[in-house]
């Protein structure tokens, strides 16, 4: 199966401010897994946008797009019925255990948890979804825990400020997150020293999408080695005890 | 769309490829990586990601920049050395079926040599010395903006390998027509051009009161640079008598075609290899279809037309 699409827009619709929901399809592309992503070209762009996928559902996809250079501004201008090409699916996946699981996510970083959730959910796996935002105007979706850095909703604070009390009360088996690198790093750390598993979900600057040019790498160590890995497709999904944080 | 009619075949010394369209190193890994999105072995070749004698594990920090109309590389040639190489990345290239060529790089001349020898033992058709690195043996001037260091360099390299020596030309320098020269008086037998051009991308945000700067120095390329290489290629087409391939910035036949005019016989297809990952295949049924409809029978036949024009 080739990875290369031409997708047609289904839905795009103002979440907030600045984060878009953009729903697209395309008949060539058939599954996505939770953790996949998919990249797509934005007009005249050198580089392909890479997007967690939040939702897949009868060939749709679903991304969460937030403004913030001239890619994703041309992706919230796309209308219904519009073409765009892309290549899917990129990346590794997480694992779909039957191990009770916590959710966290911050700002963007909870859209490829929403698609997690659900499919975790499907199979039977209890989870607890918690996310932090700046403000309530941020929030992005129905969450079992919220925080904001404002107490405008929620609890007042960064969503590490809760992590201890999280674990305490979920009691997970594993914790997933997608998150800025800073909180990533402070959530595998402390779920290393509790010794819950963690997965991690990583962002960076992307080229070629399917490891080859190394742009992305970041380093993890195994078996007392260290080496490069990409995040674009040795991850985005990282085993959080083996980043070199 | 095989047609008995054109013959897209193009040689350079006893090197032949099925066409002349050929992706650029460090842009499509060692072998059939981006078979999810071409049939990797209808290309004319694919250079190998740049290979040294060790692994190396690249530079630290970000190593990419998009900037208008191109991006900027400072991978620090990560890749995974000569013989994991023949031993994992090989056989697929083998087995595939796909036709390639090797580029090598190296700090020291000894480098290059263990590297041309393998090549041979290996019977490589084809090499493609980068000489855009230091050399540290030498005050860390690069081969390849010093005529003499890269005179001495090419010569080298010759005693050592026999079949297609191709010398990666870089556009940072004062007179190309000199280093074009260079290499083929040392007896490569053909060049390609441009490598990437020196560059630096610049991020700046102004947050509470204080600039937060960020910027990546490396290697520019993309369509911004297809000016750069279409003067390049032309005045070294100029001088010297061996091939050349000519890349920098393509992304259409049309490009290709203007490579070609100033006298390229075959090019390479780099950065758009990320926007496009299917781009190579399709430049290669767009200058088959092109040839069909419009009665050539030869590239030489092309090129000659585009050479006149």
């Amino acid at each position: 199966m080739k990875k290369n699409h031409i997708g047609t827009i289904k839905n795009i619709k103002e979440i907030n401010k600045t984060v878009y929901s953009v729903e697209f399809s395309s008949p060539t592309l058939k599954n996505i897994t939770p953790g996949e992503y998919v990249s797509i070209l934005c007009e005249d762009l050198t580089l392909r946008r890479p997007f967690s996928v939040a939702d897949f559902e009868n060939g749709t996809v679903k991304v969460l797009i937030k403004k913030r250079g001239k890619g994703t501004q041309y992706l919230s201008n796309l209308k219904v019925g519009d073409k765009i090409e892309f290549s899917a699916p990129l990346g590794n996946t997480f694992k779909l255990e039957n191990k009770k699981t916590l959710l966290i996510g911050a700002g963007i970083g909870v859209a490829p948890l929403f698609y997690l959730n659900k499919k975790l959910k499907e199979i039977g796996v209890e989870t607890y979804f918690a996310a932090g935002f700046l403000t309530k105007d941020d929030i992005l979706g129905d969450f079992d825990f919220v925080s904001t850095d404002d107490g405008s909703k929620g609890e007042k604070g960064s969503i590490c400020d809760f992590l201890k009390l999280l674990i305490a009360g979920v009691k997970p088996q594993k914790i997933v997150c997608c998150a800025p690198h800073p909180v990533l790093k402070i959530i595998a750390t402390e779920a290393a020293k509790k010794g819950i598993e963690c997965e991690v979900c990583m962002e960076k600057i992307m080229a070629c999408g399917i490891g080859v040019c190394r742009g992305c790498v970041i380093q993890i160590e195994k078996d007392g080695k260290i080496e490069n890995a990409t995040v674009c497709k040795d991850g985005p999904v990282f085993n959080g005890k083996e980043v070199v944080w | 769309m095989v047609s008995k009619k054109v013959d897209l075949s193009v040689k350079i010394k006893d090197f032949k490829l099925k066409n002349p369209i050929i992706t650029a190193s460090g842009t499509y890994g060692y072998n059939n990586e981006f078979d999810a999105f071409c049939d990797v072995k209808k290309l004319g070749a694919v250079v190998t990601k740049g290979i040294t004698v060790e692994a190396r594990a690249g530079n630290d920090g970000d190593r990419i920049f998009e900037t208008t109309g191109g991006m900027i590389n400072r991978i620090g040639l990560e890749n995974v050395g000569i013989q994991t190489f023949i031993e994992e990345k090989l056989p697929v290239l083998q087995k595939c079926g796909i036709d390639f060529i090797l580029n090598v790089a190296g700090s020291t001349p000894e480098n290059y040599i263990e590297l041309a020898k393998i090549a041979q033992e290996n019977n490589f058709k084809a090499i493609e010395l980068n000489v855009s690195c230091p050399n540290v043996k030498c005050g860390c001037i690069e081969y390849g903006v010093n005529k003499q260091a890269l005179y001495e360099l090419v010569l080298m390299v010759r005693k050592h390998f026999d079949n297609c020596l191709i010398v990666k030309l870089s556009p940072n320098v004062t007179s190309p027509e000199e280093m074009a020269t260079a290499a083929q008086s040392a007896g490569a037998d053909a060049v390609s051009a441009i490598n990437t051009v020196r560059g630096m991308g610049i991020k700046l945000d102004f947050v509470n009161g204080e600039f937060r700067k960020t910027s990546v120095a490396g290697g520019l390329s993309g369509k911004t640079i297809k000016p750069v290489a279409l003067s390049f290629v032309d005045r070294i087409s100029k001088v010297i008598d061996i091939p050349i391939i000519g890349m920098g910035g393509i992304y259409t036949l049309n490009d290709v075609f203007e490579f070609f005019s100033v006298g390229a016989k075959a090019v390479q297809i780099g950065t758009a290899n990320f926007t496009h990952p299917d781009i190579a295949e399709k430049l290669v049924d767009d200058l088959e279809k092109f040839m069909i409809e419009n009665n050539f029978k030869t590239i030489d036949e092309l090129q000659k037309k585009l050479m006149e024009a």
